[in-house]
């Protein structure tokens, strides 16, 4: 019974941990700094090298 | 720190700092507009938003993907589409932007709007996805096959028809134009795209962008078909023939008619309509379904009828639980979009508040000094400014022009009746009725000031939209004949590069100085750069 108290104990502890990791993470912005910092810059730039069709290219077809 | 001053930080701590002490400007970064910290709004309103607009909106957008159709489509829809992948993961800072300095109920039905926003834009793009051909080696799948594509300005509801067995998805609603209040960045390299091909830099930015889209090869190949629309003016007719071009597939095109008060434009637009029902159904093989038109048409008045009493609150209390930019989008994307199980989800949290509001006779904005009247199209880039206003100077948008243009329910007694309604309803599409659709609803605007009770008037000025640009001086005329406060919002719809938010602020700024002669609740929000900001 102690036995399983004590896991339980490390359960709540280690969800507790987690829930103010997750506050700290919500009341500094850190979510917004690095979609901001990091990951927009590094979408963007793999956006820049696609490769695309020329669209203006194909025919225009009016049927 | 002496006894009074431990006691008043400890009383910010737990309720929050009052309005005219919260300096909201200090906590924004200098230039991008992120937060040196999230405000405190107090134990309580802190904790809600952390706990039931953050973490639950967060891990909703992750379950809304897991529910789709092919959930894993989205890493490859975020790979290949720019407009997805630069703009959607930081919704949350949209929400920011939107709820802040919000308190209590305010704050909370505000957010479930927001909620309901993002459900529906999921759905869209994740269908887009699970059908689209460039994602599944040119494959037209059974989602391909079950698509219909739609301009944004056509009214969902003209699919009801088909809706339990076709899902439809405005080719631009998420591409383009929810992009544009999350990430103003994103639709820059599609205004950009057309011009490079040679189209003036002159015509509305919106029907730009929408072209644009194409001309950056970033549309999902999703459905067989397109119905198209000349809605809002004849740049968009433009764009429609560029869409042609560059989508190539079969499409109708359903005009709305400029000027609608005449019988005889209601019946051509009628047959408009059963003509897009012809075009679906010879797409399709599916006949044209009544029971499912009237099932989908009753739960839109239904949607309808929760806005009027809505509205009546808004109206004759100051217990309207719902802030100005809250109000504004929602009711467009829902009225514009049409039937979806979410927005029902949503009216009942909100309906729940603001019953809670009345009933306790909670003053939502309790430091309204001006209740504000928002009228004709508004800065996509900065929708939330009415969250701003009402922070730095206590200006209540109260309600406004988007909201206020599909003021109907559809009868479902007979067909003849329902194709009428329908017919109106179309007519009185974005931006048509109140904004291009000629003098008299242009200005409806008196009746609705009234009708709100609002004293004062925020009215956009689209800079290149000629249409409302040629009636700028009749409108000048009018608020001096009527002793009307009334400041002009000058913007360019998506582009924040020809009036950035800072310019919109400074104009009202100098408004309530020098005309209103009244002095900020808040300072710190008079000046501040945000011109990188999302």
């Amino acid at each position: 019974m102690r036995k399983l108290f004590k896991i339980l104990g490390k359960i709540a502890g280690i969800l507790a941990g987690l829930y103010a990791l997750l506050f700290a993470v919500f009341y500094f912005d850190l979510d917004g700094k690095l979609l901001y910092y990091v990951v927009e810059p590094f979408l963007c730039k793999h956006y820049d090298k696609m490769e695309r069709q020329d669209v203006t290219k194909r025919a225009y077809k009016v049927d | 720190m002496d006894k009074a001053k431990m006691k008043k930080a400890l009383k910010d701590f737990w309720y929050g700092k009052p309005h005219g002490e919260r300096r909201l400007g200090d906590l924004l970064e200098d230039k991008t507009g992120l937060y040196k910290h999230r405000e405190w709004r107090g134990v309580k309103d802190t904790m809600y938003y952390f706990n039931n607009i953050w973490l639950y909106n967060y891990g909703m957008m992750v379950a809304d993907i897991l529910k789709s159709e092919e959930p894993l489509a989205f890493f490859k829809g975020v790979w290949r589409y720019r407009w997805v992948g630069q703009t959607y993961l930081p919704v949350l800072h949209w929400f920011d932007r939107g709820l802040q300095g919000l308190r209590g109920e305010a704050l909370r039905a505000s957010a479930w709007h927001y909620r309901g926003m993002v459900s529906v834009t999921i759905q869209q793009f994740q269908r887009m996805f699970a059908a689209d051909t460039r994602l599944h080696g040119g494959k037209q799948n059974d989602y391909y096959n079950h698509t219909i594509a739609h301009k944004e300005t056509v009214w969902g509801g003209v699919f009801y028809p088909w809706a339990d067995k076709y899902k439809h998805v405005p080719l631009e609603m998420i591409p383009y134009f929810v992009t544009c209040h999350v990430n103003s960045h994103t639709v820059l390299n599609y205004i950009d795209a057309v011009q490079s091909i040679g189209l003036p830099g002159d015509p509305c930015p919106m029907c730009q962008a929408e072209a644009g889209i194409f001309v950056q090869d970033d549309v999902p190949d999703y459905s067989p078909m397109f119905i198209t629309s000349n809605e809002a003016c004849d740049a968009s007719v433009a764009s429609t023939a560029l869409q042609d071009w560059f989508f190539d597939k079969p499409l109708y095109a359903m005009p709305q008619p400029m000027q609608f008060d005449d019988p005889l434009v209601k019946k051509h637009c009628a047959k408009e309509i059963e003509g897009a029902w012809k075009f679906v159904e010879e797409m399709t093989g599916v006949p044209f379904n009544w029971d499912q038109l009237v099932k989908n048409l009753e739960a839109q008045n239904e949607l309808q009828r929760f806005e009027w009493e809505k509205w009546d609150v808004a109206a004759n209390t100051d217990y309207y639980p719902i802030n100005g930019v809250a109000q504004a989008l929602y009711r467009i994307y829902q009225s514009q979009y049409g039937e979806n199980f979410i927005w029902h989800e949503v009216d009942a949290r909100v309906r729940k508040i603001m019953e809670r509001c009345v009933k306790n006779k909670t003053v939502s904005f309790p430091e309204t000094r001006h209740r504000v009247i928002a009228w004709s199209c508004a800065p996509l880039y900065f929708s939330n400014w009415c969250t701003w206003a009402y922070n730095c100077w206590g200006l209540n948008v109260v309600i406004n022009m988007d909201s206020l243009m599909f003021d109907m329910t559809i009868r479902t007694d007979s067909y003849e009746n329902t194709l009428e309604d329908m017919a109106q309803y179309h007519m009185w599409a974005p931006m048509r009725r109140m904004a291009v659709g000629g003098m008299h609803h242009f200005f409806e605007l008196w009746k609705y000031m009234e009708q709100f009770n609002c004293d004062m008037v925020a009215m956009y000025d689209q800079l290149q939209c000629k249409g409302a640009q040629g009636m700028h001086g009749v409108f000048e005329d009018e608020f001096r004949k009527r002793n009307i406060h009334a400041f002009w919002i000058p913007h360019a719809l998506p582009d924040s590069r020809t009036v950035s938010r800072a310019e919109i602020r400074r104009i009202i700024n100098d408004y309530m100085t020098t005309v209103m002669h009244e002095e900020p609740l808040d300072p710190s929000l008079l000046e501040y750069d945000d011109s990188m900001s999302w």
